[in-house]
């Protein structure tokens, strides 16, 4: 619920329960003010007959006896304070025919010595009849004061709020990469004025915690790099110097380590960066083009394995992402389904061998490292608007493909890479906001990235026009398995 | 072709001088940025390695003025920092190229290479050898008049081993140069030594001798002198 309704409806609650009260003084007050302004006029009238009573002389048929009742008491029957009171009720009007309300002021005198009880009475209009108008005119006020609050509550909340909502579009535009500090326009009111103190406060610490954590990123990077460069430098040199085939093979597995290790930390350190959020999309990057680069750059590898490739690749597909991510997104996967390519296991008993390394349960497929009985590798790259979807045989993976995701886990243990490829390309997913799957079924490794916010991967493998499993030969089954 | 290595890590820029030295470069180095404007000031060099993390601030610094004094000089950035914006910053400030640590020697050679072929030679972009004519625009590879049908790679193979002829070319360095950082392909070795078959096989049936011999254990090296 907006503030603006929330305020309004608490007014109008508030406005209710005072009008409600307000109502009944109201009333009250009326209907005592009558009887107040019926009294005084009746004791001017009580006293106008007492003057009369005074002067003598025969006023039975004046006007201003009509309505009274003039009674000589005896001293005992006098009241010991007060000269006059009044009552008031429900009494038969005979001029009206109808029960009406009747006010009687009763007024004592002592006259020449003679007591007397001067008695004079008006119908005034009933109070229940005063109070359909009361109601009435607070419903007409009550309703004015709803439309002026809700009118009013709009524009002031307008203007008083527009320092908030200033601020607000200022933080949402805020990014902790930004050089400049938060920028928030000034207020009067001190509330904001403290909230925007207190944000910029706050944004400033994580602006330079943010650049802190860059830079000790960096300067790790830095560090860690140089030795490693002057290693690899040093082994460089020496590989050039006269050495013997012992110690060439030496210098051989310190190069080998020295690449991992490199590999490894600057794969961390991308990592990082990626959490970090440092490669926002500037602009859409069209992944088609890029699609067809990194395969045409993947063009000789495929063709020394002997894959079979077949891509079907939409024209100028866009998806916002940083180039150097897409770029390294494709990379990650094409290279991994070639370097874990192995070809489908021939059909019959004959070509059939354990996997080595694989575990007793895929003992039915075949290493087949050497297209066995000529079957071949197969990859397939199929991009859409809605997804990327790369499929490519291969064995099976020894864990489960999810987890395959994490860092430095490997479907193969005996494989030489460090298994962190994955791990990059789920970070950069994660950071886009796509879904992305990984299955292994019958022989295939399927791969889906969705570009769609909000859509599972699964959904594009249910629109392949390619089938998603082997079927017993070994080669690529016609019918589709999925639908 | 003399060189000023501006890097702060002593034994990196020995690396350097000791490798680049031996391909009759004549290098000189130094550690600061200050150092190196008195350098640059008092002398001229046809290619400048410029380390961005420099004692006395940030080497893209240097290039404002490297820029201004020395128009020809080719500047090649070195970083442990591949950060996006060093690169970028780096080369829109005027370097020619930009390698991360760490590299293969035989990498930054080759490097310093092409950036020097690219900007002095002006337009003349054969790199030749004996029976051998390379050209770097067309990816042309030719042995005496007959063309190599060369794939991209491979072209790119036979250009890095003749850069760095008579050296030890690792299966590491010579992955790295085809492949770039990011691929885990680097691991699969196979692959090298296929396009080193392939190649060696294409010169062969081009005519072209057989300059390429494997280094036990290590990798392969371009051999000028045959026999020799």
């Amino acid at each position: 619920m907006k503030l603006t309704t929330k305020f309004t409806l608490w007014y109008f609650g508030i406005m209710l329960v005072v009008l409600l009260i307000g109502g009944a003084i109201v009333y009250y007050e009326i209907q005592w003010k009558i009887s107040r302004v019926e009294v005084v006029r009746h004791e001017r009238l009580n006293d106008l007959i007492a003057q009369q009573i005074r002067q003598g002389g025969d006023f039975t048929g004046h006007p201003t006896r009509k309505r009274a009742l003039v009674i000589p008491i005896p001293a005992d029957s006098m009241p010991s304070e007060g000269t006059s009171y009044y009552t008031r009720g429900l009494a038969w009007n005979p001029e009206f025919q109808t029960n009406e309300f009747k006010l009687l002021v009763t007024s004592y005198y002592t006259i020449h010595g003679q007591h007397y009880r001067v008695t004079t009475y008006s119908f005034i209009p009933s109070f229940y009849q005063l109070l359909p108008g009361v109601v009435d005119s607070f419903k007409w006020i009550l309703l004015l004061l709803l439309v002026l609050v809700v009118v009013s509550g709009g524009l002031i909340s307008k203007y008083i709020l527009a320092p908030f909502k200033r601020t607000m579009r200022a933080i949402q535009s805020f990014d902790l990469k930004q050089k400049e500090t938060l920028r928030l326009p000034g207020t009067q009111t001190s509330e904001f004025r403290e909230l925007n103190e207190f944000l910029v406060k706050m944004t400033e610490k994580a602006r330079e915690d943010y650049q802190s954590l860059k830079e000790f990123t960096e300067n790790a990077s830095h560090e860690l790099q140089t030795p490693t460069a002057i290693i690899r430098g040093k082994l460089d040199l020496l590989m050039e110097s006269d050495i013997r085939d012992e110690q060439a093979i030496l210098i051989a597995e310190m190069q080998n380590a020295l690449e991992r290790l490199s590999r490894i930390h600057s794969s961390l350190t991308l990592l990082t960066k990626l959490e970090n959020k440092e490669y926002q999309a500037k602009e859409p990057v069209c992944i088609s083009n890029l699609a067809r680069e990194t395969l045409a750059s993947f063009d000789e590898l495929i063709q020394m394995k002997s894959l079979v490739l077949e891509t079907q690749i939409e024209k100028a597909v866009y998806i916002p992402l940083h180039l150097s991510l897409a770029d390294l997104l494709l990379t990650n996967l094409i290279s991994n389904a070639i370097r874990h390519n192995v070809p489908p296991p021939a059909a019959g008993g004959a070509g059939r061998r354990a996997a080595p390394g694989g575990g007793g349960d895929n003992a039915a497929l075949a290493n087949g490292g050497s297209g066995a009985a000529g079957n071949k590798g197969l990859i397939r790259v199929n991009l859409s608007k809605e997804g990327l979807v790369i499929v490519n045989t291969g064995r099976e993976p020894s864990i489960p493909t999810q987890e395959l995701f994490e860092r430095f886990k490997k479907g193969n243990s005996g494989s030489d890479s460090i298994g962190i490829g994955l791990a990059i390309v789920r970070q950069i997913c994660d950071l886009s906001q796509f879904d992305i799957l990984y299955q292994y079924s019958g022989g295939l490794h399927v791969l889906a990235v969705s570009f769609l916010p909000k859509t599972g991967a699964s959904k594009l493998l249910q629109n392949l026009s390619f089938p998603l499993q082997l079927d017993g030969s070994g080669a690529i089954s016609d019918r589709r398995v999925r639908s | 072709m003399k060189v000023l290595i501006i890097e702060d890590n002593q034994e990196l820029a020995r690396n350097i001088r000791d490798f680049l030295g031996r391909e009759g470069y004549i290098c000189e180095s130094c550690d600061t940025i200050e150092g190196a404007r008195e350098k640059l000031a008092l002398f001229q060099y046809d290619c400048i390695l410029l380390d961005i993390g420099l004692p006395d601030g940030n080497g893209v610094s240097l290039l404002n003025f490297i820029r201004a004094e020395h128009k020809d000089c080719n500047v090649l950035i070195i970083s442990a920092r591949n950060a996006l914006d060093d690169k970028i910053i780096g080369l829109e400030k005027g370097a020619d190229d930009y390698i991360t640590k760490p590299f293969h020697l035989a990498e930054l050679h080759a490097r310093i290479r092409a950036v020097y072929r690219r900007k002095n030679l002006g337009g003349a972009s054969i790199v030749a050898f004996n029976e051998f004519s390379l050209n770097t625009d067309t990816f042309e590879a030719r042995v005496g008049e007959v063309l190599l049908d060369t794939t991209p790679k491979e072209f790119d193979l036979l250009l890095y081993f003749i850069v760095n002829k008579n050296r030890v070319l690792s299966r590491q360095a010579i992955a790295a140069h085809l492949w770039g950082d990011y691929t885990d392909n680097l691991a699969n070795f196979d692959f090298v030594y296929q396009h080193v078959k392939n190649l060696r096989r294409k010169i062969g049936m081009a005519g072209g001798m057989d300059y390429i011999s494997t280094v036990y254990g290590l990798g392969y090296k371009f051999n000028s002198h045959l026999g020799g």
